[in-house]
């Protein structure tokens, strides 16, 4: 019975670290530690090999198999696919940036030379929609 | 748009007011300009589509998209009222996004 609760925990564990970093993905404290679902799915994958030590039975192997999955899935993605390799960029501080212009939504055309001597700018590379 | 909703909350309006935020992405722009005016974020968006830009700054991830096409490095960047440089983060694991509190202090620091 022990083996039970055990697989059902670990599960519990590992679809909880899913539920948490998909709703909590605005929190920067969440998303900025994606290594957290990796943990969590080492102890997922911790208790169900207890629940298999505890008892052979296939729930408890469906949740070793379930946990390992997921957790080989999740360490690929944050320590191999989610890496940017390191690349030199031409931003120093203390030194003014290249200067540029690009079009904004309204077809206006936007300098970072416009702000200089006026207000300081936040300038942000973003991906797209996310 | 993750760092941009962050920051936009983090800022009051009269730091809203005394400082510019430059959003560079290669996406058409009208969808972040529609969602920013939705939040009430006081952003300029500007298209960089062949990622010409986004390429002199040295801040390209090569085949990083979703289709192997290259994409912008997740970077932020704060400029003093002279254009020069104060704080810099730029990302390398693209999961991760500044802290829009870190940004703030940077942005009081000046």
């Amino acid at each position: 019975m022990r083996s039970g609760w055990l697989a059902a925990l670990s599960l519990l564990v590992s679809a909880g670290a899913i539920a948490a970093y998909a709703l909590l993905l605005r929190v920067a404290a969440v998303r900025n530690h994606p290594e957290g679902y990796v943990a969590a799915f080492a102890i997922a994958a911790t208790l169900a090999g207890l629940a298999v030590a505890l008892g052979r039975r296939w729930y408890a192997w469906t949740a070793l198999v379930l946990t390992l999955v997921l957790l080989l899935g999740g360490a690929t993605f944050n320590f191999v696919l989610a890496r940017i390799p390191v690349s030199p960029s031409n931003l120093h501080v203390g030194s003014p940036p290249p200067d540029f212009t690009l079009p904004d939504a309204g077809g206006r055309s936007v300098s970072l030379a416009d702000y200089r001597g006026k207000k300081p700018v936040v300038l942000v590379f973003y991906r797209g929609y996310w | 748009m993750a760092e941009l909703q962050g920051l936009g909350a983090a800022l009051s309006e009269a730091e809203k007011a005394g400082v510019e935020i430059v959003a560079v992405s290669p996406d058409p722009n009208e969808h972040s300009q529609l969602l920013a005016e939705r939040l009430r974020l006081g952003y300029r968006f500007v298209a960089d589509p062949d990622l010409a830009v986004t390429r002199r700054y040295g801040l390209v991830h090569a085949r990083g998209g979703e289709h192997g096409e290259d994409v912008p490095r997740p970077t932020t960047v704060v400029l003093d009222r002279a254009g020069v440089v104060r704080w810099l983060w730029v990302s390398d694991n693209f999961q991760v996004r500044p802290d829009p509190n870190e940004v703030l202090r940077a942005v009081r620091a000046l």
